[in-house]
């Protein structure tokens, strides 16, 4: 038997349910992993051993007394830093932040609770979501698994590595451009991003509100599923969330193991013939589709215009969005203050204090992109082009039924490697953006296992079709398995 | 697109970012290589074209009504205050200048 951190939350819930495991059992497991490797990955900010030893021994209780109250129950799980999570400190990854403690639940944590999962500890990210490697964290960088010298993706850095190493058995992401899914890719797990609306984002801390999307990272697609059918809904305190039918598991059954018949994939060959994708990448991402066609899917080349122009579209949006939802953080309230200064100087100075470079160049891109005299040529415009973007995605989702490129041009790079270079980072989110942008949702699921650096496969489906993306990333997941 | 140093220190201003002159340069330095970039977008038809808004999900406006917090919740909010005066939160005066 693997050691109970290194299984699927699916396996455990099997164990638990059989009594050969308990709750307490998993939980110990999981935070003797991150003591032996968190002082070198450093994924969590901070470990809430006391607290996930009582909810497993709570855990533990209810099922001997037969009120298991779900799958998720008694199950080891670690939040990324801006979901809040009562009566603890949440930062963001920032300064502005340090000591700040959470004084109510976000729903996603709070529906988490209710479930019965037991919550190890809040991960490490990119400063308030900002980045694709988790080095814009102001406690410090997490590192790659696989390679300490490079860096596990980002924003949610930290989650993806808690999942890859055995830290925990599954983890939240938050997801704006590509922050579940480019770290899942990098660190060869599973990152699903919902639907925009599917999730509520009701104490999540606000990047760019009309883009971000809690979502599931995991070791395998059923534990995502398990994961999203928990966090799912409709909040009163989130009025983007959808009164769509939910995603159900059921769905997920239903389609026999491995077949694909009848489902067709759509390959934009905007991606799949853009220039610089690494090589690597390539050969594996083809490998798998070489699969995904043996069980049965129909593959088409499809056009799928404004690949560039989404990138420059979500580097307009985003920052415009953070510009005012970062205005809340002005030494007000709540975090920094810097003292004894007049009211224009306690503003600027606690700001620019607080906030570290990244964050304050993207203010700064969206105070401008929003300025008088600028609005109509940046905002407006690519509001504009937004639409052309969904447009795009309707007209091809007439034709297919999933739409799958890689996740990331190329595997994990090295720590600095793009830290000096603003748009080189941002250019890796050049396959995740539109995708947002476009409110659909996707998962990036890793390709063959060959022990080198991970490379992700990216499955994106129509709009609340989680059902499609999930059961076709569940058969290729199970024909790799048997390479 | 190319922003002058003084456009930059501008934007600060308005953004309530106190920035020093080398943060200014390099701020300066990145923009012009990002707005190169998402200047592309300017290229794009958009004749005719709305703008994207999110389809509203809810029934209009809700009542504007306090929800009561228990104790601890109440607590955890003011423990969160940078300064505070009793249960009341403390703030520069706006018309003063603090003395040091």
């Amino acid at each position: 038997m693997k050691p109970l951190n290194e299984i699927t939350i699916a396996e455990a819930r099997k164990l638990l349910d059989e009594g050969v495991a308990t709750s307490k059992e998993l939980t110990q497991a999981c935070l003797t992993q991150i003591q032996s490797l968190d002082g070198a990955l450093h994924a969590f900010l901070e470990v809430y051993a006391d607290d996930a030893l009582a909810a497993a021994d709570q855990s533990d209780q209810r099922r001997t007394d037969g009120n298991v109250l779900s799958k998720l129950d008694g199950i080891p799980v670690a939040i990324k830093d801006n979901m809040l999570l009562q009566g603890k400190a949440c930062t963001a990854g920032s300064k502005i932040l340090q000591g700040h403690i959470a004084a109510y639940n976000s729903t996603a944590v709070r529906k988490l609770m209710e479930a019965g999962a037991v919550i190890l500890g809040r991960t490490n990210m990119d400063e308030f979501a900002m980045g694709s490697s988790t080095e814009h964290s102001a406690y410090g960088p997490t590192k790659h698994p696989r390679d300490p010298e490079r860096v596990p993706g980002g924003s949610s850095g930290g989650s993806a590595v808690a999942v890859a190493a055995n830290m925990c058995l599954g983890a939240l992401g938050s997801d704006t451009g590509g922050s579940i899914r480019q770290p899942a890719s990098m660190c060869g797990i599973f990152g699903l991003k919902p639907t925009y609306g599917r999730v509520s984002r009701y104490g999540l801390m606000a990047m760019a509100s009309s883009l971000d999307q809690i979502g599931p990272m995991t070791k395998c697609v059923e534990d995502a599923a398990i994961i999203l059918d928990t966090i799912q809904g409709q909040d009163p305190s989130d009025q983007t969330t959808s009164d769509t039918e939910p995603f159900r598991i059921s769905k997920l059954e239903s389609r026999s193991s491995n077949d694909l018949k009848g489902l067709k994939i759509g390959l934009p060959k905007q991606a799949w013939q853009a220039g610089g994708i690494e090589s690597r990448v390539l050969e594996n991402t083809k490998a798998a589709l070489a699969e995904l066609e043996k069980a049965g899917a129909e593959m088409v080349e499809i056009d799928l215009p404004y690949a560039d122009e989404a990138l420059a579209v979500y580097y307009i949006l985003m920052p415009c969005e953070v510009s005012a939802n970062l205005a809340r953080f002005d030494g007000m309230r709540y975090g920094l203050r810097k003292q004894g200064l007049p009211l224009f100087e306690t503003y600027a100075q606690s700001r620019a204090e607080g906030f570290g470079d990244e964050v304050m160049r993207r203010i700064l891109l969206g105070t401008f992109a929003l300025s008088s005299g600028y609005i109509d040529a940046y905002y407006v415009c690519a509001k504009k082009v937004q639409a052309l973007i969904r447009q795009a995605y309707e007209r091809a989702f007439n034709e297919v039924d999933l739409i799958v490129t890689p996740t990331c041009p190329a595997t994990a790079f090295r720590l600095g490697e793009k830290l000096n270079d603003p748009l080189a980072m941002y250019l890796e989110d050049v396959f995740t953006v539109s995708v947002n942008v476009a409110g659909v949702p996707a998962i990036s699921m890793p390709c063959q296992e060959d022990g080198g650096m991970p490379v992700g496969l990216q499955l994106i489906g129509k709009w609340f079709d989680e059902a499609t993306v999930l059961s076709a990333a569940k058969v290729l997941e199970s024909e790799l398995a048997k390479q | 697109m190319k922003l002058s140093k003084e456009e930059i220190a501008h934007l600060a201003k308005l953004a309530r970012l106190d920035l020093p002159e080398e943060k200014l340069e390099k701020i300066t330095k990145d923009f012009g290589s990002i707005l190169e970039y998402v200047g592309r977008i300017q290229k794009v038809d958009i004749q005719g074209i709305e703008p994207f808004t999110m389809p509203a999900k809810s029934e209009g406006w809700r009542p504007d009504e306090a929800f009561e917090v228990d104790e601890a919740t109440r607590e955890l909010i003011l423990a969160n205050f940078p300064e505070r005066a009793g249960d009341l939160l403390a703030a520069p005066g706006v018309f003063e200048t603090p003395k040091k």
